[in-house]
Order: structure tokens, then C-alpha cells, then sequence
């Protein structure tokens, strides 16, 4: 058999149509790999799904979905690549042949039958709050956008429920979306189905533009990605994390609780600070509480590392050692920390599955920064809810 | 009625691609006053040359319009060619249907149209202009060279052998610049201080240059020919009429400060001599470090100076000087790479960026030339990351162009002074200079291994404390690499010195993106700027390695000579004129003029312009509200003659 | 046929008229509305230039000098900037759009940028359309 390969410069204008523009900038330094975090445990290679992309060559496929869209290598390519635009083109033109992996199949099946990843059932997306917190309606000035992630995964609906009790003892004016609304289809954009994602994009707008919303908080760091970038609607859109410590700081929430020098550390979701420049916010909230001893872990801020969640990265299966949220964990533990905060539902699902599996249970405790806020402010939430994960 | 004649050029296809050049003649044949209308394939060869002149006789022309590239290029070539035939040179008029039409299109319908209408407006004008007279004025002789690198020192020995006086400026206390730091130099691997510190000696000894150690350019007025400088002597503390350098001053000081010229790797003492082949061989006083000055007690060296040169109470000094023309030769510093934080400069004390490493190959070093660390053990291992900062749209996008050959020269200098493993991680090696990939070759031969590409990331190792960790993809093998070593080596970019930003306001400099100053023309004019009189040498109009800056540094020599060699010079007519019939006395004129060129005549009670200070700007005209002023060249009845034919089509 | 403004433009030599050869040299096509006229400084300019340029039918005025502090002449675009702000209030009180009047810094290194902002106000004087409020009509 011929080892000759012959340029397919038709799939790579392909490519270059469905968004992949920046590919032709690439000068195949290697920045991007050095820099991926998947770089040193799998056989992901980001600069040659580039190569490829560039030449239209086959065996392209191989290596599509290894990436996460965490945006380390946007931010360091020297080229100035969006190296997540051409991912996401990639994906696009090559999962339109039957090409999706079969784990993200029911994924892009419930989003496209249900209009979340969750297989929920739609009239039950806020069957969480229990009729316990308002609709959105113009009389209201925030609208409280609730991630899928929290609406329907057992373990983030104490998130739900945490974040809206919070925004109660806010005195803001806030309601929950209608149950017509869908996943603002951050992932499945990522994912490649540009189709579906448009789709799932103007039935949200039009739910947007028929309550007359002007102001959008959301829970989740990928809708706050998504409204800003994505939607181009004509709103403010800001993450809660954002918000909250600005109340905090007007001494409008005052968190009490004292955790006598728990050890805490942070972990910084990718789509949160990376992709919406956020780091402070949640760091201020935790300042604010009482008791806590903070301590940052090595990779920090601007150089987080990923939890492997973005991109599709929640809905697929990966091999043990093949785990981002596994090294995320460990690098948690090693700090000495009882308590890895976060702010991001898909990290919360991620590092859930980390703890359980590498048995630390009884060593380090995770929670959203939210969670730890509530508590502080010493509100109990009704009833307890079950402790379980996934679906 | 005037008689014109109007010359369009096809620049062979440049223009003639997007605009239809003999419809453009045929076009300029039916406007008024035009006799005579051609089109021609180079214009500004001898043949168009030639046949402007012809015609200019033939037809008894009056005017000469020329339809080509922009005024910038080539007004003065056709002002020349007008004037030998005869015609005054401010009869020309150029239409820029190059630069600013046939290159920025691709509509050969627009480009036409386009074309037109400006030629419509430089007939209206040209029947306006009037012929003027150059202006003659006196030259000073002198040259000043800013920075005193080998850029500078070489342009200022070339000037100063040709029997002009030149003026030195260094903001240091020693000649040299960053050449001085060098050991030795790619390709030839010759040594640097072999080459430079001669030169230095001659500067020293030359009677034609007056050297300005620790001085900085404070001020600048004039214009080309006749430039008065005001040079700031910063305050050395030490009287350097009376000092005899014999450095007893340096043994005795106590105080400590950080060495600059060792790139803050080692400490040198508060009074000091920054290296010890410096030119002048006299010290000046680190007030920052020097005991006595931060705690008022000391004065040791006073004590041991038998000259009593020390003067604890010495200000700084300004001195005026003339020149006719001024040579800017600043350099370059390194990009700061502390905030490229996943490199690990100033964290880890293992990474050095390549500067320190130069002096650290120094014999007249901090560890006089042998490789040693921070820590004083010698590597085993040793990484070069190629373009840090450099070909980078986050930080500089230019390349900086000397590094992958000086990192070459490291790699062979640690070989041969260390037993170290040492790998290049580089991008595109860039070895396009006289006897340069001979050099990668002989480098290969020394087992010097080849990364291709990027060094991502230095940590440091969780099994060896102290070692580092070089993280890269090797792109060939499509391998993530985690090599362990015990230094890095950083390559970063190569910017304008920071001061440079200074000198630039002074001089009306422009700068690229970048900061680089910008030369007149990229070919034609490289070494000259859009100030007359000004040159550029060396790396401060773009990163360049020594061979071509002292190629610069020669050409800006010649250049500043073209001007200084005669004593008498032309310079525009295009100044401002006072009609006294309608001056109003209000001086709007004489407040806003930034040379003082207009003043005010008491007597007449009319201003009047000072003809050798006007600049041509057009300032006072605009300000004038009697219309009084008439500003050469650019008239009002002239500007608004060609508004009126530009609107026209 | 689509509207095609004519837009006369006044630059001073060292730095926009510059800028704009810049933007020849690196080849950057933008529309060809734009008519330059070339002054040694932006500070030239006289009001009446720019009165007169409506007058003779143009669509749009841009002027173009060195960034203020970069000035050739040290000071000159700095008078320009505020006579031409005071210009452009004379001008709205003409009844004109203060759109078809547009002062940019533009130095020798910015073709891009000179490009850029031709593109731009050309777009812009489209949006406006034609000027009619004091040209003369013959």
C-alpha cells in the first residue's frame, strides 16, 4: 500500500468554512501541545489535529475529541490562533458522517429530542425549586439562569438550591426562566453540531426577547461563556460569583460562620477565568468568610489546569490515567486543603467522580464556593437532599 | 494662461494593472492650459527623464505635472529633472496615482476614475504655482552621534577620520553598548572585546570627537544644518579634570550596588568603573548604593583621592552645542520576560536570559568567563528557548533576528567550556547571513541536539529539587518532551531601548509598531528619517547583528557627511510670507508659532517672518485672520484650486 | 446605482499622507471615495477649507494628522485639534451631520489603520447620503 498522501485542500476550505478560519496562521511551533494538558497523558496532539486540518489529510478523526476547549493554548499561541474555532470547525465537518463518538450519541440525541444533556424530562426543569422561587416576569430586574447541570444532576441541585437561596437573602429582583427554555447549547456547540446549537440558540433568544430581559445571572461559567460570545444578544450577562461579591463587598450579604481554620483551596474552571477573565470574584467571596485558611494551588488563575469537563469532555468516557480531574484532585490533595471549592456545575460533576474513585472521600470535600457561602451566611436549605451522583 | 504638460507613468504594470494610463493622457490632453499630454513605461528612467525634458522645450512648458508614485518617492528626482531643463523646481506637481491608487485597488474602472479626478486637481493647482527661490543657509560642520555602541562608535570614528568634529553622547559612564558585553561573536567566534575595545581607544584618542559619557539629550532646536543641542552632564561626583584613574577610590569604597554592566549578577562597588577596559577609565558615584549618601558619614574615598577630584556636591550640568547633523544609534534593551511567567525567569534562579548568560562567558565577568550558576556549580545539562516574546502576537511579532545564531554560539561555547548536554528548542532556525549555516552545521557536528519546537514551560522538578523541567513538544517526533536541566537559557525578544521613546520627541522621530525608528523610505532611504538631517544606525530601526549594523552605522556616517561637507546648503522655499498691506496687527501669528519664526515689526505694526526659522508647517497661515499670511507652495487659492478639481469628477 | 460618496481628504505629509502610502505599499485595497489632498501639517487646515469642500459637493471630509504629541511640528496638531472640534459644532449649526466631518491621528506606521478608517467613513458617509445642505448647486 501507497504511504504517499496527497493534500485534500477541499476539506481543509471545509474546515475553514465552518469557522476554521484561523487554521492558515498556525506555523506548527508547538506552543499549543507544550501547553495542552492533555498533552502528557494521552496521544491527544492539538498541533497536528492542526496539521492535518491544514492539509486535509486523513487519520484526522484520531485525535478530534481528545481536546477539552480549556483555551491554555489560545492564550499562549504565538499566531494568535483560535485554536478553539478550528477544533470546533473540525469536529463539525467530520461528526456530520456518522463520525460522533458513540458516548456523546445520547448527549446529542437528548439535546436535540429534550433540549438538555440530561435526558430530562423539560416540564421538570424547575421542578427542583419546588414553587419555592418566582418565574422571571417584567416586573423583575435579574433573570436567574439555571445551567441544565443544576436543573437535573442530583449532586448540582444543591448548587440550584444554594445559589437561589443566596440571591433570596440578596434583596435583588431576580426570577427563575420558564420551563420552555433550553440548554444554551455551549457544549453541543463545541461538540460541532453548529446546526442544533443554533436551534437550541434562538428559541432561547426568543425567550429572551419576549420577557424583555435585560440582565441574565447564570450559575454556570459555559452559559456565561455562551451568552456573551455566542448569543450576541442585547443583554448584561454576568456570572454569580461576580455578583455576589460585589454584594458582599456593600456588606449586603454578611457571612457569619466561622469555620475555625478549615483548609480550603480553589480550583479556576477553565470557562470561568480563561475564557471570561474572572479570578477574583470568587477569591473575594472566599476572603469574606470567617475561619478559612486559603491556600492556592501550584496552578492557579491564568494557569489552571483543566478538570477535562469542557468541550463534550463531561458526556465522554475516559480511561483511568487518561483523567484530568484525577491530577486536578490530586494537586488539590497535595496542598493539605479538607476543601476543594470551585464554581463551575461541569467541574462540581468532574471532581466528584475524582474524589470517589481515587477514595478520598474522607480526605477532601467539595463544594462550590456557593455552597461554602451559604453556609456561612448560617441559612439552612428546607430538607435535605440526596447525596448522589449521575443519572 | 499657463502651459502645462502632463507625464503619465504605467510604472510598468503597477500602475497599469488598475488604471488605464493612456486614457489618463488622453483625459489630461482635454484639461485646461494642457499642451501636451504622454504616457510612458518608467518615467523616472533617463529615456522619461529625457523625453519631460524634450518636451519641456519642445512645447515651451511652463508646468510639469508627472502622474506616478507618490510625491515621497520621486518629487525630488523630477524636481531635478525640471530644473535642468530649465523650468524653476517648484513648477512640479506630482499625482500620487501609485501609492494611493493603482496599489489599493483592484478595479481597474475605480482606479481610472480615481486617477482623473486627482489629475483634474493638480491642473488646477499647477496654474496656480508660482516659482520660488531655495532658500541658502549656512552649515555647522559638526556632527553629534546619539548612543555609543559599535553603531555609534563607528559612525563617529568614520565622520571624525574625514576631519569633522563629532559629538559622542552616552547615557553610560563608559562607551561600548552591549557589544562590550559580549565575549565572542557569531559566526566567526572571533572575540568581541579584540574587535571593539581598539575602537574605543581611538574614540578616546581621537581629536576630532569630543566623547560625552553619563550625558543624556535634553534638548533640540533648529534644523538640519543647524541644530543646537542641549546635552545633560549627569552628576558623576567625581571631577573627571582632575581624576588620573588610578581606581584607588574603587578599592577603598565599602558600599555595595548591583552591577548593571554584569546584568545584576554580581555587586560592584558604589564608586566604580563599570568594567575594567572601560572608556574613560574614571569612576563616577552610584548615588542609589554610596554610604555616604544615604547615610552621611563615609567619604573614604575622598580620603584616599590624592587628586581631591571627589565632589560630593557636583550638580548636573547642561552643554550647549551645534551641529549640522545628528546620527541616532540608541540600541536596544532585551524584553522583560518576568511576566512570560510559565518560563520562570526571576523565579527559578536556574534561568538566565541571554544577556547574563554573555556575561557569564565574559573572561571580564562575574565568574570570569567560567559557567557557573547562581548556585556555583557548573550545568550538566542546559536548554535554549528560542524565540521568547520574539514572533509572538502576544508580546512582539517582529522576529528579533540575531537570536538563533547567538544561541548557536552558546550552545558551542558551553560545550567547549562545560560538559554539558545542551538542546536548542527553537521554532524555524534562521541561519541566512554570510558563513551562518556553516556554522548550524559545525554545530550539529558538536552534538548540540535539536528540539523543533516551542520550549512551553520550565517548572521545577519534583524528584531533583534545584534541577528544572523543560516542557516542549518535539514536533518532528510529534512527542511531548520533559527534558531535565540545571539551566535554561532564554532568548527574548530584542525591543528599542526605553529611553529611545525620549529621544524619538526630541528628534520628531517616527516609530514602527514596535518602537524601532522608521526609516525615510525602506530601500531608498534607510538610514535617513523623516527629519532632515536626521539618520538612524544600528538596532535601533530594527534588530540587526553587528556586521550589518556597522554597515549602517558607515552608511550613516556618508550620509550625515552629504550634508556637513559643504557649508553652505538649500533648503525648501515652502515658507510662510507677510503681505504688510493687509496685516491686521493682531500677532495670532507670533503666539502660536512653535520656532518663534514670525515677530512682530513695532515700528510698521505688521508681522514680519524670520524666513531662516519658518519650517514651512502653514500654521500662522491657517491662523492669520486677514489672510495676510500666505504659506508657499500651499496657498489657500493653491489648496482650495485642487479641492475644486478633485470635486469635480 | 448605488450611491458613491465623494469624500475629500486632507493629510498632512509626514504622518497620514505617509501612513496612506504605507497602506499602497503593503497593498491594502479599501474603497477609492476618498480624494487626498496633501498639506505639510494638519494645523494647515484652514475652516474655510473644509466649508468650502461641502460646498463643492463633497459627501464627507476626512483629515488626517500625526497622533497629538507626535507632531512634526512639535505643536501644530494640537491647534488643529481643537479648531476642528470648534469646526464641527459650526458646521451642526449649518444643519450639516456632524458625521461627514472626521479627524483621525493616523502616523506613518498605521496603513492598516489608514485603510481601516477609510473603509469606515466611507461606509458611514454612504449611510448618510448624499450632502446637499450646502453645496452649491449649479
Amino acid at each position: 500500500m501507497s504511504q504517499a498522501v496527497t493534500p485534500y485542500l477541499e476539506m481543509s476550505q471545509a474546515i475553514m468554512d465552518a469557522g476554521g478560519e484561523a487554521l492558515k496562521k498556525c506555523y506548527q511551533c508547538g506552543t499549543c501541545t507544550g501547553t495542552c494538558p492533555w498533552t502528557p497523558i494521552t496521544h491527544f496532539n492539538i498541533r497536528k489535529l492542526i496539521r492535518f486540518g491544514q492539509l486535509g489529510i486523513d487519520g484526522i478523526e484520531e485525535f478530534m475529541w481528545g481536546c477539552s476547549t480549556c483555551k491554555y493554548c489560545v492564550d499562549r499561541c504565538p499566531r494568535g490562533v483560535e485554536i478553539i474555532d478550528v477544533v470546533t470547525a473540525i469536529r463539525n465537518v467530520y461528526s456530520g458522517g456518522g463520525m460522533l463518538p458513540q458516548t456523546l450519541r445520547s448527549f446529542v440525541g437528548s439535546m436535540s429530542a429534550r433540549g438538555n444533556p440530561w435526558s430530562g424530562d423539560q416540564s421538570k426543569r424547575n421542578d427542583w425549586a419546588k414553587d419555592k422561587y418566582p418565574l422571571f416576569s417584567s416586573d423583575k430586574e435579574y433573570l436567574f439562569w439555571t445551567c441544565c447541570t443544576v436543573c437535573y444532576d442530583p449532586r448540582n441541585v444543591r448548587l440550584a438550591k444554594a445559589t437561589a437561596e443566596i440571591l433570596n437573602q440578596s434583596g435583588l429582583s431576580w426570577g427563575l426562566p420558564d420551563v420552555e427554555v433550553n440548554c444554551c447549547g455551549e457544549s453541543l456547540k463545541k461538540v460541532g453540531d453548529l446546526e442544533l446549537f443554533e436551534r437550541l440558540k434562538n428559541n432561547n433568544l426568543q425567550y429572551f426577547n419576549k420577557k424583555g430581559i435585560t440582565k441574565i445571572i447564570t450559575v454556570s461559567p459555559h452559559c456565561l461563556s455562551s451568552f456573551k460570545k455566542d448569543y450576541g444578544g442585547d443583554y448584561q450577562v454576568v456570572h454569580f460569583s461576580e455578583l455576589i461579591a460585589s454584594l458582599v463587598k456593600e456588606g449586603k450579604l454578611v457571612p457569619r460562620k466561622d469555620f475555625g481554620g478549615v483548609k480550603v483551596t480553589y480550583h479556576d474552571p477553565c470557562y470561568l477565568g480563561r475564557h471570561s477573565s474572572v479570578y477574583d470574584a470568587p477569591r473575594a467571596i472566599i476572603a469574606s468568610i470567617p475561619g478559612l485558611e486559603f491556600i492556592e494551588m501550584g496552578r492557579n488563575r491564568e494557569q489552571s489546569m483543566c478538570c477535562g469537563g469542557g468541550g463534550g469532555g463531561l458526556w465522554m468516557e475516559k480511561l483511568k490515567g487518561e483523567r484530568l480531574s484525577d491530577l486536578r484532585v490530586e494537586e488539590a490533595l497535595a496542598t493539605g486543603a479538607s476543601v476543594l471549592l470551585t464554581s463551575c456545575p461541569y467541574c462540581i460533576t468532574m471532581f466528584e467522580d475524582s474524589i470517589r474513585t481515587l477514595n478520598a472521600d474522607d480526605k477532601i470535600k467539595l463544594m462550590d464556593v456557593s455552597e461554602l457561602l451559604l453556609e456561612s451566611l448560617e441559612i439552612n436549605i428546607d430538607e435535605p437532599v440526596a447525596d448522589t451522583c449521575n443519572v | 494662461m499657463s502651459r502645462i504638460g502632463v507625464f503619465v507613468c504605467h510604472c510598468g504594470l503597477n500602475i497599469a494593472k488598475t488604471v488605464r494610463v493612456s486614457e489618463l493622457a488622453e483625459f489630461a490632453a482635454t484639461l485646461p492650459d494642457v499642451v501636451v499630454a504622454k504616457d510612458y513605461k518608467f518615467m523616472c528612467s533617463t529615456p522619461g527623464q529625457e523625453m519631460i525634458q524634450h518636451d519641456i522645450k519642445q512645447y515651451n512648458l511652463d508646468r510639469v505635472i508627472v502622474t506616478a508614485c507618490s510625491p515621497l518617492m520621486h518629487e525630488k528626482t523630477f524636481r531635478k529633472v525640471i530644473e535642468n531643463a530649465g523650468l524653476n523646481q517648484y513648477l512640479l506637481t506630482i499625482v500620487n496615482i501609485r501609492e494611493q491608487v493603482s496599489w489599493v485597488t483592484t478595479d481597474i474602472e475605480e482606479g481610472t476614475a480615481k486617477s482623473k479626478a486627482l489629475l483634474n486637481g493638480a491642473v488646477y493647482r499647477a496654474r496656480l504655482l508660482a516659482p520660488l527661490t531655495s532658500r541658502v543657509i549656512d552649515v555647522n560642520p559638526d556632527v553629534m552621534v546619539i548612543g555609543a555602541g559599535i553603531a555609534g562608535i563607528q559612525a563617529a570614528l568614520e565622520l571624525a577620520n574625514t576631519g569633522k568634529k563629532v559629538y559622542l553622547v552616552e547615557k553610560n559612564s563608559t562607551i561600548g553598548g552591549h557589544m562590550a558585553q559580549f565575549d565572542k561573536t557569531f559566526p566567526t567566534l572571533d572575540c568581541s572585546a579584540c574587535i571593539l575595545t581598539p575602537k574605543m581607544d581611538n574614540v578616546l584618542q581621537h581629536k576630532n570627537i569630543t566623547m560625552l559619557t553619563y550625558c543624556e539629550v535634553s534638548g533640540v532646536k533648529g534644523y538640519v544644518g543647524n541644530f543646537d543641542i542641549t546635552i545633560k552632564q549627569k552628576a558623576r561626583y567625581v571631577d573627571h579634570s582632575k581624576c588620573n584613574a588610578c581606581l584607588a577610590c574603587t578599592e577603598k569604597c565599602p558600599g555595595k550596588g548591583v552591577s548593571e554592566w554584569d546584568e545584576a549578577l554580581v555587586k560592584r562597588k558604589s564608586i566604580y568603573i563599570p568594567f575594567p577596559q572601560a572608556v574613560p577609565q574614571k569612576p563616577i558615584i552610584d548615588r542609589e548604593s554610596c554610604t555616604f549618601f544615604k547615610k552621611g558619614k563615609c567619604r573614604l574615598c575622598e580620603k584616599v583621592c590624592e587628586q581631591k577630584a571627589i565632589d560630593f556636591e557636583q550638580q548636573d550640568t547642561f552643554i550647549d552645542v551645534k551641529v549640522g547633523a545628528i546620527i541616532v544609534a540608541t540600541g536596544f534593551d532585551l524584553m522583560d520576560t518576568k511576566p512570560l511567567v510559565q518560563y520562570g525567569y526571576g523565579k527559578y534562579p536556574g534561568v538566565y536570559n541571554s544577556l547574563e548568560v554573555e556575561r557569564l562567558f565574559n573572561s571580564a565577568g562575574p565568574t570570569s568567563g567560567k559557567v557557573t550558576m547562581r548556585d556555583g556549580k557548573e550545568p550538566q545539562s542546559i536548554a535554549i528557548l528560542h524565540c521568547i516574546g520574539s514572533r509572538d502576537k502576544n508580546h512582539h511579532e517582529h522576529c528579533s533576528r540575531v537570536c538563533c545564531m547567538y544561541s548557536l554560539k552558546f550552545a558551542h561555547l558551553f560545550k567547549e567550556k562545560t560538559s554539558a548536554d545542551v538542546y536548542q528548542l527553537y521554532i524555524d532556525m534562521r541561519a541566512a547571513g554570510k558563513g551562518y549555516e556553516e556554522f548550524y552545521n559545525r554545530l550539529s557536528e558538536e552534538n548540540v541536539k535539536f528540539i523543533r519546537g516551542k520550549g512551553a514551560r520550565v517548572t521545577e522538578s519534583t524528584e531533583e529539587p534545584g534541577r528544572l523541567i523543560v516542557e516542549a513538544e518535539d514536533t518532528i517526533t510529534s512527542k511531548f518532551m520533559k527534558i531535565p536541566v540545571d539551566m535554561v537559557v532564554l532568548s527574548p525578544a530584542i525591543v528599542p531601548r526605553a529611553e529611545s521613546k525620549d529621544i524619538g520627541r526630541l528628534l520628531n522621530l517616527s516609530t514602527d509598531k514596535q518602537g524601532f525608528f522608521m526609516e525615510r523610505h525602506p530601500k531608498l532611504a534607510p538610514l535617513s528619517t523623516m527629519s532632515e538631517g536626521i539618520f538612524i544606525a544600528g538596532v535601533c530601526q530594527g534588530p540587526k547583528d553587528i556586521p550589518d549594523t556597522v554597515a549602517q552605522a558607515l552608511g550613516a556616517a556618508a550620509e550625515a557627511l552629504t550634508i556637513v561637507v559643504n557649508d553652505k546648503m538649500e533648503l525648501e522655499a515652502t515658507t510662510a510670507m507677510v503681505n504688510p498691506a493687509s496685516c491686521c496687527g493682531c500677532q495670532n501669528c507670533v503666539r502660536v508659532c512653535p520656532y518663534g519664526a514670525p515677530g512682530f515689526n513695532y515700528e510698521k505694526r505688521v508681522s514680519e517672518i524670520n524666513e531662516a526659522l519658518c519650517k514651512g508647517c502653514g500654521l500662522c497661515a491657517s491662523v492669520c485672520p486677514s489672510s495676510a499670511i500666505i504659506a508657499r507652495h500651499f496657498t489657500n487659492e493653491q489648496v482650495l484650486a485642487e479641492m475644486e478639481g478633485l470635486m469635480e469628477f | 446605482m448605488s450611491f458613491e460618496p465623494k469624500i475629500l481628504g486632507i493629510a498632512c505629509n509626514w504622518c497620514t499622507y505617509t501612513g496612506a502610502d504605507l497602506a499602497g505599499t503593503t497593498r491594502l485595497h479599501y474603497p477609492q471615495n476618498v480624494r487626498v489632498v496633501r498639506v505639510m501639517c494638519s494645523s494647515r487646515i484652514n475652516p474655510s477649507f473644509i466649508f468650502r469642500a461641502f460646498q463643492l459637493g463633497a459627501d464627507g471630509v476626512l483629515i488626517g494628522g500625526c497622533h497629538p504629541g507626535d507632531c512634526h511640528y512639535n505643536t501644530g496638531n494640537l491647534y488643529a485639534r481643537r479648531r476642528l472640534a470648534t469646526t464641527k459644532k459650526i458646521l451642526e449649526f449649518a444643519g450639516l451631520e456632524p458625521g461627514r466631518l472626521r479627524v483621525e491621528w493616523i502616523s506613518a506606521s498605521e496603513g492598516n489603520k489608514f485603510a481601516e478608517v477609510v473603509e469606515e467613513f466611507t461606509m458611514q458617509i454612504k449611510n448618510l447620503g448624499p450632502q446637499s445642505k450646502l453645496k452649491i448647486q449649479q
